[in-house]
């Protein structure tokens, strides 16, 4: 374990702006008299084992990433707090307005777009939940864009790979996220006369601040108490949350990540 | 839209048809939820199977509550949604401000004190109009002018209506035809004088254009008068160059003495202790200067030019007078502040002697109409009338702004040789 006073944060560098969201959290730590410092990693994966090593205090973690900690603790790792965005996630399964399909057994002998196989919200939970309403996926081609790996489907350009694959006609149906289809149809970007929705899975939690048991009582009520305190209405925290997508930081709960352990039990796709 | 019937536990109600998410239910829904507090119910009776699927992953994009569905026959659903915390805009929609003026048609003044200024203006609502209902949580801007005492008296809402209305043309509205050949020393002092005019017009175009980006949004009308006033002095430093050189004289002579007087001018950091320099003291004394320039103007193109000029300079002796008046009244440490500042303006000036002698010899020459001895003799004489007058009036200004007799008499023995 670290042996000094700061709390050590890991994030992955999923895209440019990580640098600015916590380089702020950072400076608004040190603004409320806590040390605070992050390291960036590169993927998951690593990031992961850095934690387990005790090189870093908390990661900031996928749901993949979570429930692979939650796994290799035994389930002795505490779970810190998660955004108010990372609750009640759902995943969609859209289609091409003219692939003839009215339900979910209408995939088979279709092409279904799908995103990174660490995603979990535009491949594995989808998949999985698919196969539970009795689809058979091995009748199912799949249209995999695999980019990004190692990210967790963190970037969202999968998902929006598998948009776009379904309005080229590449594919007849996709697996996204209910926050990219929500926030693409309101921006404008999908064409109702192509793609509309079909089928949504049942909700399932995503990211988590995970740290080993070892992490010392102080550092773990710094951390909550700061991270809980930041507000929406504040400018400064605004900037931050805006970037990092939530509204306000949440208490953890673990039941939202039933239905992943269970995918990963029986070998996700 | 509105369909109170369709849910007794819902305040709003929508029919959306079979509109979706892609094609434009939203354009229902937000407006909608934006006439509801946080908790308040929304009703969308909906005929689209995509909306069952995703009105409730919008919900929580968005951190409004689904509430649920239900079905209400022939294939229509009814959703409801409880809006969420966040983003709650502040105050009271508007509706039914009059802003008529007494001929029915809607007054600037009258739609501008509709909504009234506030005694303390809000950073963090930027360049929201007043009266726009605001979302928390915007970044803090960084105007300086933020308390309506120091900068908005009340009547500026009139003023800039009548600054609007009074707007002139320095080309279509003097007769420049009655410019005829002048004798050489007269066309000579009229090029001297309108050189003087334009200088102090410029720096009375450049003194209040630097505090308008300091004045809070919530104050707009200070600023739409300013920007008025900066429309005068443009047009103004136009039609004094435009005289210089009609005649074929040309510009004269730019003195230090006027040089230095501007900067100091220039320099001063507070808005009211500029406006009290620059409208109060500076401009209401170029009153009495226009009035001389008319008197004895050589042609009707040179005495309707500066006539025109006064009576804009007249409206901005009026903003600056109630603009003292009113931060006067407010803030009693404000006359040792205006004095102070007038004393130390005066002390850059030490020594540098009387009116610039350019300026001096022009008025002497342009009061006696030519050259001839006798007539020097009488315009010398018109400039000293001139110096008492301006005295006098500055005295009754000072007074009218607020200040004891002997404040006054003290401030206007102060006042730059330059008379701006």
């Amino acid at each position: 374990m670290r042996n000094d006073d700061s709390i050590l944060l890991g994030a992955v560098a999923y895209d440019a702006k990580v640098v600015p969201i916590w380089e702020g959290i950072r400076d608004y730590f040190v603004s409320e008299r806590v040390p605070f410092d992050f390291a960036l990693y590169s993927n998951y994966e690593r990031q992961v084992e850095e934690l387990l090593a005790g090189h870093i205090d908390i990661a900031w973690n996928t749901p993949l990433a979570h429930v692979r900690v939650r796994q290799r603790t035994g389930g002795t790792s505490l779970s810190l707090g998660m955004r108010d965005s990372d609750r009640d996630f759902h995943a969609k399964i859209v289609v091409r307005a003219d692939a003839s399909i009215g339900n979910v057994k209408d995939l088979e002998g279709k092409r279904l777009a799908v995103g990174s196989r660490d995603s979990t919200q535009a491949r594995i939970l989808p998949l999985h939940f698919l196969e539970e309403e009795g689809v058979d996926l091995d009748r199912v081609t799949l249209v995999p864009f695999d980019t990004d790996l190692g990210k967790h489907g963190d970037t969202g350009s999968s998902e929006l790979d598998v948009l776009r694959a379904l309005h080229e006609g590449a594919a007849d149906a996709g697996a996204i996220g209910d926050l990219v289809w929500v926030t693409e149809q309101a921006a404008g970007r999908i064409d109702p006369s192509k793609v509309t929705v079909l089928y949504t899975t049942p909700g399932f939690d995503h990211c988590m601040f995970d740290a080993l048991p070892t992490l010392p009582e102080k550092k773990r009520a710094d951390f909550t108490r700061v991270l809980f305190a930041m507000k929406w209405e504040i400018p400064e925290h605004r900037r931050l949350l805006e970037l990092e997508g939530l509204r306000a930081w949440m208490p953890p709960r673990e039941e939202g990540y039933r239905s992943l352990e269970e995918a990963i039990a029986k070998g996700a796709r | 839209m509105l369909d109170s019937s369709a849910s007794a536990a819902a305040a709003v109600a929508i029919d959306a048809g079979e509109l979706t998410l892609s094609n434009g239910l939203l354009a229902l829904v937000r407006p909608a939820l934006e006439m509801l507090e946080p908790g308040g119910m929304l009703a969308i009776l909906s005929r689209s199977s995509a909306v069952r699927e995703d009105l409730a992953s919008w919900c929580r994009a968005e951190r409004h509550e689904y509430a649920g569905r239900e079905a209400i026959g022939e294939g229509t659903e009814r959703h409801l949604i409880a809006r969420g915390p966040f983003s709650v805009a502040a105050g009271e929609p508007e509706a039914g401000l009059a802003i008529a003026g007494r001929d029915g048609v809607p007054s600037s003044a009258a739609m501008l004190a509709a909504v009234p200024m506030p005694p303390r203006a809000n950073t963090e609502s930027g360049f929201a109009p007043r009266g726009a209902r605001v979302e928390p949580g915007g970044p803090p801007y960084p105007f300086a002018l933020i308390e309506r005492d120091h900068v908005a008296p009340p009547e500026v809402g009139k003023l800039y209506e009548q600054g609007v209305a009074a707007q002139w043309d320095a080309s279509r509205d003097i007769p420049w035809h009655t410019v005829k050949p002048l004798p050489a020393p007269l066309e000579h002092a009229v090029g001297q004088v309108m050189t003087f005019l334009a200088e102090n017009e410029l720096s009375a175009l450049y003194v209040p254009s630097r505090f308008v980006s300091q004045i809070h949004p919530a104050y707009a009308e200070v600023a739409l008068f300013l920007a008025s006033q900066l429309a005068d002095e443009a047009r103004h430093i136009d039609v004094f160059l435009k005289r210089a050189r009609a005649g074929g004289g040309g510009l004269g002579i730019s003195s230090v003495t006027t040089s230095r007087s501007l900067l100091s001018l220039l320099e001063t950091r507070d808005f009211t202790e500029a406006t009290f320099l620059l409208s109060v003291l500076g401009e209401g004394t170029f009153l009495d200067l226009l009035t001389y320039i008319e008197t004895w103007a050589p042609d009707e193109a040179t005495a309707e030019l500066t006539r025109r000029a006064r009576t804009d300079e007249a409206r901005h002796v009026h903003f600056g007078l109630s603009h003292v008046r009113w931060a006067l009244a407010h803030d009693e440490r404000l006359y040792a502040r205006l004095e102070a500042s007038v004393r130390r303006r005066a002390a850059t000036l030490a020594g540098v002697g009387g009116v610039p002698a350019p300026l001096q010899d022009a008025l002497t020459v342009l009061a006696a109409g030519g050259t001839e001895p006798r007539a020097i003799a009488r315009g010398h004489e018109a400039f000293r009338e001139l110096l008492a007058t301006m005295h006098q009036n500055r005295l009754k200004r000072l007074e009218h702004a607020g200040f004891s007799a002997e404040q006054a008499e003290m401030l206007s023995n102060l006042h730059t040789p330059n008379f701006m």
